[in-house]
């Protein structure tokens, strides 16, 4: 690597960046303050400043990291600890399509992988993505071009196909990690196989690195992951208590550190800090709601540009979404994290997230969060571009009406796409849903 | 000798015949999977590929109206009776969709029958060879008890030999389609008799076609068609009369099966070979650049001038490769265009118009 490069991120990153986002975060931590509190939402959490800052220099260090650092773009789930080990700077496509819809530019961005023949078929996290590639434009500036991509079909094939376009366009190495879906527990051939895969993909990214791997650095790595993906499942517990200090709307937030800085000590260090102010506000009986009226569940992903229009009603009505499969996904497999052994433990890890079991097991995960949880009912989004997390829900929600008699609402909506949303009908039937819960209490 | 296809047996009959000798019958969902192993254990596979034009109501009460039309079409069909009464329901995993469907059938059970899904490897080379040879091994030992039978190595090994031939004169009547003067539709009834006849009755019926020599008139242009399936049929007679001449197709039900034979001797294994050495195919994975190089040899060893895409509606695995690939073909000199259809409403007029103008523009 040339010098040039690496002067100007550290320039721009290590120099001016931090100390400006450090300060931006001091700004905004005496701002948040001195807020009045929303009508029927507690005031934000006060680690909410720090997120930002994390979060805004990940993206910062993106924008100056080509040429300083290898870059790998790399699917949700992945398992990208090698990768870590290694040095790469890693960008997490979906993570970045996520935030163009809080940003309000997803449509704007899908506008423009539909005009290059992309169909609104595709699920709107790839349509978000291609159209930022194809018009450079991005609510984080810019980001850097892949030298790598890893990809892991343990979410879906989806993101396969989608690897497969960016890996066309960039014309680089495409690193696949398959992982055979678990109709029925993971088979002694399943595990062999991902275990394999993963001894390639070490020498692959060995090659684009140009330097080997580490192991003692793997498993520091790995033992990050664990202690973070730990911490985030104690977060999430928070939420079982009454009033609960936090909704899935913050977790949906919060969870950008667990999902693209995994086997960092700076994911470490922030979920600390977090753990830490919700214990201080169970302790102090502050819950994430002015009035906690129904606790419910929310399955699939957020919808990413109605996050506060969503949070805003149901906190008006007294609903809180104390839990969510999505967030809860992240804080699943700390126990199967086994850093001495990391090819192994890699194979069992990534072959179980929620996407990757039938669809009995995602029933059976549900219906031990509204024990834990006490909830109340819960809101299954049928999210139009997720075929592989919402086929299978009209099952699932017949278990819970009819086995538990849990109150349950399939909502239709898309995660990133604005245009199949109608927020006329979806406050329409939550009203109704929530009547319902109501009259049963 | 059979005059084609008027004598082609259809679904019911093989059905009504197989069971008749006491075999059982397996409905599978598309697209690769092991025909040899089901015919080992006495089971007759018969694909289900929609059925087209069928109402949706089952699938309307289960599943989104977002998913496909192969999966709701099949799901409604299978549901409501109207595929039969199965011994047997195999879902490979070949998209999202699929895996959803498998998955529902399983833990949400619909039908009285054993369902098994299994998953379809996506990455290369000897793991997932190792790792599919080994699936089969365990879908194997699950027909053992469903059956009380226990084919042999050696029982195993032939079986997977006879569709090894079933395959290989298929692949020669998609080369040598010119030749045996049938008009599309007609091919491909033919063609698609591999989705439910036994490969004994494929392999003669093939031969005596591959014994006629009536080279039709290619006086259209010259075309591939690439999709899914190539539902609804009419599709083909439609192109006929727009004035296509069908040279060769890259449909995932037809062209991208065409299986080349294993070379190992355990049958499992040989199995496994036999089905990841097909041509390039999106529901396996492959890079959008084998996909290409495919239909580039297609198209030069063919002489078409074009590409129809032929799609299914909502068919994400097949919509992402789209654009780079008809770019990629564009640049190479052929023209292509592409269209989607919903296997559960008719084809809608405005198909017509859009292929005679595509066509007519070539001319
Ligand atoms: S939203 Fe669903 S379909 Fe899209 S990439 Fe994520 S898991 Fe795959
Ligand atoms: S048409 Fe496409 S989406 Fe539907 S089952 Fe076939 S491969 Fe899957």
């Amino acid at each position: 690597m040339s010098m040039g490069p690496a002067l100007r991120y550290h320039l721009n990153v290590t120099l001016l960046g931090r100390g400006f986002l450090r300060w931006q975060r001091l700004r905004m931590a005496s701002r948040l303050k001195k807020t009045r509190s929303h009508q029927h939402l507690a005031p934000p959490l006060a680690t909410w400043p720090r997120l930002k800052e994390i979060l805004s220099l990940h993206y910062l260090k993106g924008r100056y990291v080509s040429g300083h650092r290898k870059v790998a773009w790399v699917s949700s789930g992945a398992p990208v600890e090698p990768l870590v080990a290694l040095g790469f700077y890693l960008l997490y496509p979906e993570n970045h399509g996520a935030l163009c819809a809080i940003r309000r530019m997803s449509e704007e961005l899908m506008t423009v992988a539909e005009d290059a023949g992309y169909s609104r078929d595709l699920c709107s996290y790839v349509r978000t993505d291609l159209g930022s590639v194809l018009s450079g434009r991005s609510p984080a500036g810019n980001l850097p071009r892949p030298d790598l991509l890893l990809c892991c079909t343990n979410i879906c094939q989806t993101v396969l196909h989608w690897y497969r376009v960016l890996a066309h366009h960039f014309d680089v190495p495409l690193i696949l990690v398959d992982t055979p879906f678990l109709y029925r527990g993971a088979t002694p051939h399943a595990l062999a196989f991902v275990q394999r895969q993963m001894e390639d993909y070490v020498s692959e990214a060995e090659r684009v690195a140009g330097r080997r791997l580490s192991w003692a650095r793997l498993r520091r790595v790995l033992t990050l992951s664990r202690d973070a993906v730990e911490l985030w499942a104690r977060i999430l517990a928070q939420g079982r208590q009454r009033p609960s200090p936090l909704t899935a709307f913050d977790a949906f937030v919060h969870m950008g550190p667990i999902v693209e800085m995994r086997g960092q000590e700076i994911c470490v260090d922030y979920y600390q800090q977090l753990l830490a102010e919700l214990r201080q506000r169970v302790e102090n009986g502050v819950g994430a709601l002015e009035q906690e009226r129904f606790r419910l569940l929310w399955d699939n992903l957020p919808v990413w540009h109605r996050l506060r229009w969503f949070s805003e009603l149901l906190a008006a009505r007294g609903a809180a979404l104390v839990a969510s499969t999505y967030a809860n996904a992240w804080g699943e497999l700390a126990s199967l994290i086994d850093p001495q052994r990391p090819m192994e433990s890699a194979a069992r890890v990534y072959l179980h997230p929620i996407l990757n079991v039938g669809v009995g097991d995602k029933l059976r995960k549900m219906q031990g969060m509204v024990e834990e949880y006490s909830l109340d009912g819960a809101i299954l989004h049928s999210d139009r571009s997720c075929k592989p997390y919402s086929i299978g829900q009209v099952d699932q929600r017949n278990a819970l009406v009819r086995g538990l008699q849990v109150p349950s609402l399939l909502l239709e909506a898309d995660h990133n796409d604005p245009r199949s949303f109608s927020p006329e009908q979806a406050s329409g039937r939550l009203d109704a849903f929530l009547e319902m819960l109501e009259s049963h209490s | 000798m059979m005059t084609f296809p008027q004598e082609l047996p259809t679904r019911k009959q093989v059905m009504a015949r197989h069971r008749g000798n006491g075999g059982r019958i397996a409905l599978v969902f598309p697209v690769h999977y092991p025909r040899a192993l089901l015919r080992a254990f006495g089971f007759l596979p018969m694909e289900v590929w929609g059925p087209p034009g069928f109402s949706t109501a089952e699938a309307d009460a289960y599943i989104q109206v977002y998913a496909c039309s192969v999966v709701r079409c099949g799901f409604s069909a299978l549901v409501s009776g109207r595929l039969g009464s199965p011994d047997l329901v195999l879902v490979p995993h070949a998209c999202d969709s699929l895996q959803g469907l498998g998955s529902m059938l399983l833990d949400f059970p619909k039908v009285e029958c054993p369902v098994r899904p299994f998953y379809l490897p996506r990455a290369g080379g000897d793991a997932a060879r190792d790792y599919l040879a080994a699936e089969f091994q365990a879908i194997s030992r699950e027909l053992e008890e469903l059956t009380g039978l226990h084919p042999s190595g050696h029982d195993l090994l032939a079986s997977q030999k006879r569709e090894e031939e079933a395959d290989r004169l298929l692949a020669r009547l998609h080369r040598e389609r010119g030749r045996m003067g049938l008009p599309s539709l007609d091919l491909y009834r033919v063609l698609r008799s591999r989705e439910y006849l036994p490969a004994e009755s494929f392999t003669n019926m093939a031969r005596q076609l591959l014994h006629r020599h009536r080279p039709g008139t290619s006086a259209g242009i010259p075309l591939l068609l690439s999709g899914i399936v190539p539902e609804p049929m009419e599709i083909l007679s439609l192109l006929a009369d727009a004035g296509a001449d069908l040279r060769g197709d890259d449909y995932a039900c037809c062209g991208r099966r065409l299986y080349p034979p294993g070379s190992s001797a355990d049958p499992f294994r040989r199995m496994a070979e036999s089905l990841l050495a097909a041509p390039p195919d999106s529901l396996r994975g492959s890079s959008v650049q084998d996909r290409v190089r495919h239909l580039l040899q297609l198209s030069h060893g063919s002489g078409a001038k074009a590409v129809i895409f032929h799609g299914i509606k909502s068919c994400e695995p097949e919509l992402f490769y789209l654009p780079q690939i008809r770019a990629a073909l564009e640049s190479a000199g052929l023209a292509s265009m592409s269209l989607q259809v919903d296997l559960a409403v008719s084809l809608p007029g405005q198909v017509r118009t859009r292929i005679e103008a595509f066509l007519e523009a070539l001319s």
